[in-house]
């Protein structure tokens, strides 16, 4: 797997005199590491008189509720009508939702993350003519899926907990979700990839699953369990292959447990996690901050740029700010306007 | 030839540890006959009933039902000889249909499952022809009056046609008389197609009216057949029951009766109860009688709170008090020893003293803190008194003896300096001698100026314990019996069968 | 009081029909006959064990394990058809053999060793997503095999095959408990455990009886679990048990008898489903839907109660 080769445009060949203007065009709205085509003015796009269903796995969580608030409040800004349901962090119920959006005849889909159970929906909503819009989940049903750049998150979780152990030492992994959701697959894949040039390095077996739901409560009694397995000395790192929640629950363990000896590593980056990482002597050493707000933006501007006959990247991809340390807690806190630490 | 006797039951022994039940009784049913079976509480129908009915094995004597001799005695093998039981409880489904019920356990069925209009059919026509009742068979049981209800029991174990001999258990108790009166229609009916009957029943008046012969048990022994009964057979019957002599169980009644102290006017519960009213004098042990299902458990229920009462007043010492909840009973100075102590009465697993403690905690704690050596040693006093035994106050209440329970419960009123008393039940399950020194509490307390209210079904008690006797008969307070007419005829007529002593006299 | 939970329901409805009038389209219908099909299995478990162990919501019958069963005997067929290779005929047998493992365990506990079915069945349900979790590590399983998919997608004359076969099914349980002398016997259990033992029906047997069905529904509503999530979930059996008791006893609101019965609790689950697809047609927050379904357990349960207490 090799950071270029995996984005394929699938339409982006009709289009030459488009990619002109990627230069000249970046919208303002949107990051500059967004790999859009744009042939639309940023000011001219509206979703007027459209009915966009927007579907959200959970909204407990910052991440997910971020993606969804951007999202609709994107679609109500360019006019159209948001038709939001909420999964309950149940992926079940997520993907059975989809369902009602197609039997409420939505005229597109925004579809933030989901598992496999998606699928057949995206696949039924794309027969019946209405365009999926996906965030964080790329689906081959899909038009486009907006999502923050995973290889570069994998790659670099896996260069700095690398250098903040010392290039040797044991870690554990939370990693329930490599198999079962592509950009988990990405980011743990070649954070593993990384690891590959540091033998000194090992990933204790068996990998840990996290829970879904209640995952830091559920992290911090798999923790604990791992600590009494591993004393002092025989554990140097945990990380969380795909997100961040777990590692509240672990930063916690460890507290309770005297072992801030142990680092943690983790990737998504939100408010709650990067204030635990800006703390003195966090063992939370390392993430990567997402913009998740930005990215539901951006999923429905992507629908109102499908509307108005603009060809659509497979892949359109959001900026993140990689985090190193409290300091650079603190700074990236700050930047992505959460408030000051 | 077939003999004209269907059961013959023979020198029937039954012995439970410590208790002869029945003591070489016998029993004996002709063909054709309803027989009735009487005899005061505890004195071995409901045991020989269940020998009949194979539930208990009989130690000695013989079992003959149409001249043959099922051995062993099961529940199935009496089954197959004919025998069916009215049991006392119903035993119905509330929400399933006349015939669902009817057919309940053996149910019609064919290849394509159940055959539900058959069922429904044939439960509709039996009701009607055997039983005279026009029941619709897709009723639902919740639906139909008591009366019918018992009706529908008496169909499911008779629709099979097979049976030739039924024993009702009491049928009539939670009925009122026009209810009983669809039940005799529905039994004569019965006697009509030949079949023959057992009717257990306190009822004396019932007795008389339905049955041909009576066969009157006593301590566990058959004490008199008679072969005729008439109208007036009932003195005969009592006799037989009663038959002893009250002994010396009871203390000499020597206290004085002051004025009117407490008393009732129209106090209903809106169901059961029927508008009653009642005095109770200073100093004075007032006695109510009645049968089950009288009207007696509602009327001390609704005293004492426990059933919400739907009309009337109680008074006490002239004040009206408003009584919703125990608590305020106890607040207004009105105690009950109830009748079930292992379950409304005494917490079982908690020591004497906290038992004893219960109801006056306020009088031992200190800044709403229980004082432990303060209550310990006021249990210890009262235990003390009532000679409580074992005399260990910290022991848990579930080892005591029933008597000494009795006593615990008694212990925590008395410490309340309650003025009434309302005892139900005092003495069941309460071996001779607690028995004995329960009654001289009670009149000591009475001697103290307290009234007493003592709710039995042991005539004899209440004979020997009241001043007066309040009789109850379905639902209804029938009469007072005065001191001068405290007479164990007078109350078991009265009990039995609704009758004031002034029509018979 | 009894009818108040059919009452405030079919307000909702009336609702739900004026502000989403898509609601009542046929595509919509058949969408939540679809999303119903899980619970309306599951519920049929439940009736059965509720009609044998009467409607008593503390001691009667209930049966809490039934959708944490389903959703093990989901995890075995997935991960023997996934990561072991197993064919499909091996991977049914192994996970219907564990949910039938699961009924006996329940029939033990409840009758045997005589603990109420609310906490025995409490306990075995926990047991059972424990060892959901040992067998999956908690990971979703994709299943692509061709019946589930089969299950998922086919149409029958413009019917969801899933949908017939739940009918089907539904008939079968019907016939069963409605129409032959054992189910008879089931409801006199249920409705009283004397009464039954007088007319000599065995109780024990029947109640045993009551909890092996639910298993085995549990087991059949595997199958539909996998087809409609497309793999296995682990952690599914919380939404499941909560429509599952919700429509059970909001069935028998809506039964003449007010008792629980097998079309009462399979109208329940459509009914249930309804609802759900109604409150999200019209944007309801997924947290009111959460209080409104608990609101409404809590009133159908609350009413059972309150008019078995008006029986007596």
């Amino acid at each position: 797997m090799t950071y270029n080769s995996t984005i394929q445009p699938r339409s982006g060949q009709k289009h030459r005199p488009a990619k002109r203007l990627i230069r000249s065009a970046c919208v303002a709205m949107i990051s500059a590491a967004a790999f859009v085509v744009p042939v639309v003015n940023a000011a001219d796009l509206t979703l007027e008189g459209k009915k966009i269903g927007v579907a959200v796995v959970g909204t407990q969580h910052f991440w997910d509720r971020e993606a969804f608030n951007g999202a609709l409040d994107m679609v109500k800004e360019l006019g159209g009508e948001p038709v939001p349901v909420d999964g309950g962090r149940d992926n079940q119920v997520h993907a059975d939702n989809h369902d009602i959006l197609l039997s409420n005849k939505v005229d597109a889909v925004i579809s933030i993350l989901g598992d496999g159970a998606v699928e057949p929906k995206f696949e039924a909503l794309k027969n019946a003519g209405i365009p999926v819009f996906t965030v964080d989940h790329l689906s081959p049903h899909g038009v486009n899926n907006t999502t923050s750049d995973n290889y570069y998150m994998g790659t670099t979780i896996g260069r700095y907990m690398a250098d903040a152990m010392g290039g040797k030492g044991k870690v554990a992994v939370f990693n329930a979700f490599e198999g079962a959701l592509r950009i988990c697959g990405i980011r743990t894949g070649l954070w593993k990839y990384v690891l590959q040039d540091y033998p000194d390095i090992e990933i204790i077996q068996p990998e840990l699953a996290e829970e879904f739901a209640n995952a830091p409560e559920d992290a911090r009694k798999k923790t604990l369990d791992l600590l009494n397995q591993y004393p002092p000395g025989e554990l140097d790192a945990i990380h969380v292959g795909c997100w961040d929640q777990p590692a509240i629950g672990i930063v916690q363990a460890l507290e309770e447990a005297g072992r801030t000896d142990v680092l943690v590593t983790a990737l998504d980056g939100g408010p709650d996690t990067l204030e635990i990482m800006a703390e003195e002597n966090s063992p939370f050493v390392a993430n990567v901050a997402q913009q998740p707000r930005l990215i539901g933006q951006t999923a429905a501007m992507n629908a109102a740029r499908h509307f108005a006959g603009e060809s659509l990247l497979p892949q359109t991809f959001v900026d993140v700010k990689p985090v190193n340390g409290p300091d650079g807690a603190k700074a990236v806190y700050e930047e992505l306007g959460y408030g000051t630490l | 030839m077939e003999s004209d006797v269907l059961l013959e039951m023979q020198g029937i022994t039954k012995t439970f540890p410590g208790v002869k039940a029945l003591d070489s009784a016998s029993l004996r049913v002709s063909r054709g006959e309803i027989h009735g079976l009487v005899g005061e509480n505890g004195a071995g129908k409901s045991t020989i009933i269940k020998v009949l009915a194979g539930v208990y094995q009989r130690d000695s004597g013989s079992v003959r039902i149409n001249g043959k001799q099922p051995e062993p005695l099961t529940p199935a093998s009496v089954h197959d000889a004919g025998v069916r039981f009215i049991h006392q409880e119903l035993h119905l489904v509330p929400h399933f249909t006349v015939a669902e019920s009817v057919f309940m356990g053996q149910e019609l069925a064919g290849a394509f499952g159940l055959k539900r209009r058959l069922m429904r059919e044939r439960a509709e026509t039996f009701l009607k022809e055997a039983l005279q009742a026009n029941i619709p068979g897709n009723a639902l049981i919740r639906d139909l009056g008591v009366a019918e209800r018992k009706l529908v029991q008496i169909a499911r174990a008779l629709v099979d046609g097979k049976a030739s001999l039924v024993v009702f258990d009491e049928p009539t108790a939670p009925l009122d008389s026009g209810e009983s009166e669809q039940v005799f229609t529905a039994i004569r009916q019965l006697k009509s197609r030949g079949i023959s009957m057992i009717y257990v029943s306190h009822y004396l008046a019932e007795i008389t009216a339905l049955c041909d012969s009576v066969t009157v048990f006593r301590n566990g022994s058959t004490v008199s057949v008679l072969e005729q009964v008439e109208a007036n057979s009932t003195d005969t019957i009592i006799q037989a029951m009663v038959g002893r002599d009250i002994d010396a169980l009871y203390p000499e009644k020597s206290h004085a009766v002051g004025g009117a102290f407490f008393s009732v006017g129209g106090l209903t519960d809106g169901q059961r109860l029927q508008p009653l009213d009642l005095t109770i004098n200073r100093g004075e042990i007032m006695g109510v009688a009645g049968l089950i299902g009288s009207g007696r458990e509602e009327f001390i229920d609704t005293l004492y709170g426990v059933r919400a009462a739907h009309a009337g007043s109680i008074s006490l010492a002239g004040n009206v008090v408003n009584i919703r909840s125990p608590s305020e009973a106890v607040a207004a100075g009105i105690v009950l020893v109830p009748r079930d102590r292992r379950h409304d009465g005494l917490v079982l697993d908690m020591a004497v003293s906290d038992n004893i403690n219960l109801a006056t905690l306020e009088a031992v704690s200190v800044a709403g803190l229980e004082h432990r050596r303060k209550a310990t040693e006021r249990a210890d006093d009262i235990a003390a008194t009532l000679d409580i035994r074992p005399r260990n106050v910290n022991a848990v209440a579930r080892y005591f003896s029933g008597g000494n329970q009795q006593k615990v419960v008694l212990a925590r009123w008395l410490i309340t300096q309650s003025r009434l008393f309302i005892l139900d039940e005092p003495t069941v399950g309460v071996d001779i001698g607690a028995k004995v020194e329960i009654y001289q509490l009670v009149e000591n307390l009475v001697a103290e100026g307290a009234s007493v209210l003592v709710s039995s079904s042991d005539p004899g008690e209440l004979l020997g314990l009241c001043d007066r006797i309040a009789v109850m008969y379905r639902g209804a307070l029938v009469d007072v019996l005065e001191h001068d007419e405290l007479s164990m005829d007078n109350l078991i007529s009265m009990t039995t069968a609704g009758i004031p002593r002034a029509a018979e006299a | 009081m009894a009818v108040a939970p059919a009452a405030i329901f079919l307000l909702l409805l009336v609702y739900l029909g004026v502000t989403a009038p898509n609601l009542l389209e046929l595509s919509t219908l058949s969408l939540i006959l679809q999303q119903s099909i899980p619970t309306a299995i599951v519920c049929m478990g439940l009736a059965s064990v509720v009609m044998a162990g009467g409607d008593d919501v503390v001691s009667g019958g209930i049966d809490l394990s039934i959708p944490a069963t389903a959703v093990l005997a989901a995890a075995i067929i997935a991960d023997q058809l996934v990561n072991h290779g197993s064919g499909l005929a091996v991977a049914l047998m192994l996970g219907m053999g564990a949910a039938l493992l699961m009924g006996v365990l329940n029939a033990v506990l409840v009758v045997t060793i005589g603990m109420t079915p609310l906490l025995a069945t409490l306990a075995s349900s926990v047991a059972a997503v424990g060892i959901t979790k040992v067998v999956t590590s908690s990971r979703r399983i994709n299943v692509d095999h061709p019946l589930i998919v089969f299950l998922r997608d086919a149409q029958f004359h413009g019917i969801s095959v899933a949908v017939l076969l739940t009918a089907m099914l539904a008939l079968i349980f019907y016939v069963a408990l409605h129409r032959t002398r054992w189910g008879m016997h089931l409801q006199a259990v249920g409705g009283s455990r004397d009464a039954a033992e007088v007319s000599g029906i065995s109780p024990k047997r029947l109640m045993a009886h009551s909890f092996l069905i639910a298993a085995v529904a549990g087991a059949l509503a595997s199958v539909f679990l996998l087809a409609r999530g497309s793999g296995s979930t682990p952690g599914s059996e919380e939404n499941l048990l909560l429509e599952m008791v919700l429509a059970t006893f909001l069935g028998a609101a809506f039964s003449p008898r007010r008792v629980v019965t097998l079309w009462g609790a399979v109208l329940g689950a459509v009914l249930v489903s309804l609802l759900s697809v109604g409150f999200k047609s019209i944007g309801v927050d997924v947290f009111w839907t959460g209080c409104i379904k608990g609101a409404l357990i809590l009133l159908v349960v609350a009413s059972a109660a309150y008019s078995n207490k008006q029986r007596r």
